[in-house]
């Protein structure tokens, strides 16, 4: 799950809006940017500038005449996903366009984990993560292939697998290590002795 | 036990409020004291010294220093109420009373910061923090960061080329028939995210002992990160819109 997110909060009260985003912002193992949107008129303009991956609006919101499908589509964001934030009790037929509810009175655990089953939703191949922040043998030996400049094209004639493989490979090796450029991993080969500097880096003499 | 929660609640909030103030918009006005806005808020340090304005406010207001330094205290304003409340659309009359000649001027002297202080400022600390683990990884963190500067380097060195140079013609009066602000708002990425990969390999993987150096680098880099952040903010919401109506207004 993707650690960074945007969220844009929609809320004409400033003490709600302030608390949500602080209470947001204490959430742990997020790292959270706020978008303020203090009325309606400008709610469009700011989901399309910032495109946001969560909106958190209160359904009451002054003026507010689209429906949540409306707003998707109008905003030009079609995958953001809509939490109502209530403040007051809301028929149910009002809320059920939301993807999610969050009320004044979710502690953080609880906020916490309604936001993480929204997130996966989005993402079914998460796989159960618990037994590797550590690589497979066959990712590290795709490392070195990264570190030592192979194309992903090479990288799967050497190892006889295919690129498609490759790339799936790539993405979890980043997601794992959390580092996403050929230089990170060079490091962290270096780091980790998965390779030697001589056999990626002929001006390693030079070194200093 | 109640208590010490919510003194904890408290001494978070206050936090909050002395990092990054929310809802400062249009709190800070001309007749605000320059040194109170620096005392609630010491990032804006960055800000003043890149519009051109040296220290010793002593009890002078925003527009006063602002008008002493020749730097147009609107704009000021606006780029200080932009930072302070992290994000925020503004409108398009207020892109349309921005002076665009010191908007230039402050990005310029904020890519010069990087360029020629900060970054190699850091890499003088990094280099001196990572002398002591194995030669190999030091050799590669060093290429990484220099792989980084690099970009950077290209990075910025297209908005003052280009960016700029278009913009000032524009302001001349000559309109460039092949360029227009929309080619660079497509193309203007974030620059900041390999050196918060960096940051994060040193704490994941850093294998030498740490040492108050390499801290203090980290914190150099975390505060770097931010303020390339934030200064990406700008070009893409201020001084890009304010350019778009710029541009339709003098079409």
């Amino acid at each position: 799950m993707n650690p960074y997110l945007k969220i844009a909060i929609a809320e004409t009260s400033a003490i709600l809006r302030c608390g949500l985003e602080s209470v947001l912002k204490r959430l742990p193992g997020f790292h959270i940017q706020i978008i303020d949107i203090a009325s309606e008129d400008v709610l469009l303009d700011s989901l399309k500038m910032h495109r946001p991956d969560i909106l958190v609006i209160n359904p009451l919101l002054p003026g507010l005449n689209r429906s949540v499908a409306q707003l998707k589509e109008d905003s030009g964001c079609p995958q953001l996903k809509c939490v109502a934030f209530l403040a007051v009790i809301i028929p149910d037929d009002v809320l059920k366009p939301y993807d999610e509810q969050i009320t004044l009175y979710h502690d953080l655990e609880e906020i916490k984990q309604r936001l993480e089953r929204l997130l996966e939703a989005d993402e079914p191949e998460e796989p159960a993560d618990e037994e590797a922040q550590n690589l497979s043998s066959r990712e590290k030996e795709i490392v070195v292939c990264v570190v030592k400049g192979m194309t992903n094209r090479e990288i799967a004639d050497r190892l006889c697998i295919s690129a498609h493989t490759v790339i799936t490979h790539r993405r979890n090796i980043a997601r794992k290590l959390q580092i996403h450029t050929p230089s990170g991993l060079t490091i962290y080969a270096i780091v980790n002795k998965l390779v030697e500097l001589s056999e990626i880096s002929p001006k390693s003499e030079e070194a200093n | 036990m109640i208590e010490k929660e919510l003194s904890l609640a408290s001494r978070t909030f206050k936090h909050a409020l002395r990092r990054r103030p929310m809802y400062k918009q249009g709190i800070y006005k001309e007749s605000d004291r320059m040194s109170d806005l620096i005392s609630d808020n010491y990032p804006m340090l960055l800000v003043t010294s890149r519009f051109g304005i040296a220290l010793g406010f002593g009890d002078k207001s925003i527009g006063e220093v602002c008008r002493m330094n020749h730097v147009d205290p609107f704009t000021f304003l606006t780029v200080v109420n932009f930072l302070t409340e992290e994000t925020s659309v503004v409108s398009e009359a207020t892109c349309q009373k921005l002076s665009i000649d010191t908007l230039v001027k402050y990005l310029h002297n904020a890519h010069d910061y990087f360029l020629n202080f900060r970054l190699p400022h850091i890499r003088r600390k990094l280099v001196d923090a990572i002398e002591n683990c194995p030669s190999d990884v030091a050799f590669v963190i060093r290429r990484y960061f220099d792989e980084y500067a690099e970009e950077v380097n290209k990075h910025m060195m297209y908005e003052e080329r280009t960016v700029f140079t278009y913009v000032r013609a524009l302001l001349r009066g000559e309109k460039d028939p092949k360029y227009n602000i929309s080619i660079f708002r497509k193309r203007h990425d974030q620059i900041e995210m390999k050196i918060t990969e960096l940051k994060n390999i040193l704490i994941r993987y850093y294998p030498g002992k740490s040492s108050h150096l390499l801290n203090s680098v980290l914190f150099d880099i975390f505060t770097t990160e931010e303020d390339l952040a934030s200064h990406t903010r700008v070009e893409d919401f201020l001084f890009v819109p304010t350019i778009l109506a710029f541009e339709n207004q003098t079409k």
